[in-house]
């Protein structure tokens, strides 16, 4: 059995197998480690939106390129995923979100993407089941979308494989051995050792520990966040919809018929703890009806928790660390499934050639956290 | 019900509309974790909610992988128990 690879990743999620894909299609030969099952992580539990809509020149241009992928992810990987450019639809009940949305509509626009700030008339015409009692307009960005996470894993996971590449789930990395600031090895729980140059930290929730692993500290911390899907009813095209008032929170229909939804907790809610809440049951049923009523009659069929992996300013941190080899695609804040993709095909460029194709300083290992992504 | 080659079709998901042919792919293609299974193919996560294909996913993936059906997880369950209605949740607000 070969024991030697080019690279190891770390983590079965949407970063991890990404990455690895990316990596394995410029002939690298790939392990992939993950601890339980594709996408048991956040990937899987994330409520499949994909915007482009950030507030920095990285995180769009990085999602803008994750938008391209997403529309050729067929031909890409032969497989279909269920992407659809639903659109995102941010609105604003207060003129202090307007002049938040202009501003990061000006920069956006700078980059080309095709956001514009329309007239509640407007976003009432894009959305016709939307009430619109004190909305005073909204952020639209048609080319925003949605796909199926487990199917974008599945896609990228069996590329890895056609590319020769090894997937092992089921197998936690319990060690990563650094000698002279370089690493050396990954042992995992099971007691084998896989001998590498380089490794990909791409454990999302559990990345601080990973880290650990190797000495280094990483400032990303889990937080808990919860969702739930309702049954599948008529497709009509609603796009996520996200409600900025404090609230608010966010949802779409899934092409499926099915919408998913969550909102952002009032009080930060620390951890890995995936359990669900009743209040959350019934505080998102009531957004989600406030927002478009015809969901009365609606059912929802599940509910769960998944992890937001946060860093300080709400951006990624994407980059080598102190450790020679050691990289890190870690503290995705909730927007690892859009991002995926890009990030995957970025970090896999800077992993082999050392450049990378948008400015970095924004998500650099040992940044100053300064001001916080706006569009969070 | 018949597929396109005309062979009998057996629905294991009646509420997602999975036959036991594409579990058995999938089991070949190497999902064997009753979760991954779940999330791939998205049995158990219609209406019923994995109330009638649960018990016929473990028992097909005992036989394909010859392990004693005991050894074998019961794909999750996520509350509610039953799929609630929006309305039972909005209380006075709506009368």
């Amino acid at each position: 059995m070969n024991k030697t690879f080019d690279v190891i990743v770390i983590g079965g999620g949407i970063t991890g197998t990404a990455t690895g894909y990316y990596l394995s299609k410029r002939g690298l030969d790939v392990l992939l480690l993950e601890k339980e099952f594709l996408t048991s992580g956040s990937t899987g539990r994330c409520i499949t939106g994909i915007r482009q809509q950030f507030s920095t020149p990285a995180t769009i241009q990085t999602a803008m390129e994750s938008v391209r992928l997403f529309r050729s992810m067929k031909e890409e990987l032969g497989l279909d995923v269920e992407w659809k450019n639903s659109g995102y639809l941010f609105l604003a009940h207060s003129g202090e979100t307007i002049e938040m949305f202009k501003k990061n509509i000006a920069v956006q626009n700078k980059f080309g993407l095709d956001v514009k700030l329309i007239s509640k008339e407007k976003c009432k015409k894009i959305v016709p089941l939307l009430e619109t009692e004190g909305l005073l307009g909204g952020a639209w960005c048609p080319s925003d979308g949605q796909a199926n996470p487990f199917l974008v894993v599945k896609g990228y996971t069996d590329g890895i494989r056609r590319n020769g590449g090894r997937i092992e789930t089921g197998t936690e990395v319990v060690k990563i051995t650094v000698e002279k600031g370089r690493v050396q090895s990954v042992t995992t729980a099971s007691g084998d050792t896989y001998i590498t140059s380089k490794i990909l930290n791409a454990a999302g929730p559990w990345a601080k520990d990973v880290g650990k692993m190797a000495g280094i500290d990483l400032p990303v911390e889990p937080e808990r966040h919860e969702a739930l899907i309702t049954e599948g009813v008529q497709y009509t095209g609603i796009p996520m919809l996200v409600d900025y008032r404090p609230d608010g929170g966010y949802f779409v229909q899934r092409v499926t018929g099915q919408f998913i939804g969550c909102f952002t907790p009032e009080k930060r809610d620390p951890g890995r703890r995936t359990k669900s809440t009743l209040e959350f049951l019934v505080e998102m049923s009531r957004r989600m009806y406030r927002l478009v009523p015809a969901l009365k009659n609606v059912a929802v069929l599940r509910q769960w928790a998944g992890s937001y992996s946060m860093t300080p300013d709400g951006s990624p941190i994407v980059d080598q660390t102190e450790v020679e080899g050691l990289y890190c695609s870690v503290g995705m804040s909730g927007h690892g499934f859009m991002l995926g993709p890009a990030l995957g095909k970025f970090m896999a460029q800077y992993m082999t050639e050392g450049t990378w194709p948008v400015p970095t300083e924004e998500l650099a290992y040992g940044r100053s956290f300064g001001e916080k992504e706006s569009m969070s | 019900m018949q597929d396109k080659k005309g062979e009998e079709k057996i629905i294991v998901c009646r509420c997602e509309d999975v036959t036991s042919e594409e579990v058995e792919a999938a089991i070949d293609g190497g999902i064997t974790d009753p979760e991954e299974l779940k999330r791939f193919l998205h049995v158990g996560m219609g209406p019923c909610q994995g109330r009638t294909c649960g018990r016929l996913i473990s028992r097909i993936l005992s036989r394909k992988t010859a392990k004693p059906i005991s050894t074998i997880k019961s794909i999750s369950h996520r509350p509610p128990l039953v799929s609630v209605p929006i309305s039972e949740f909005l209380g006075e607000e709506d009368e």
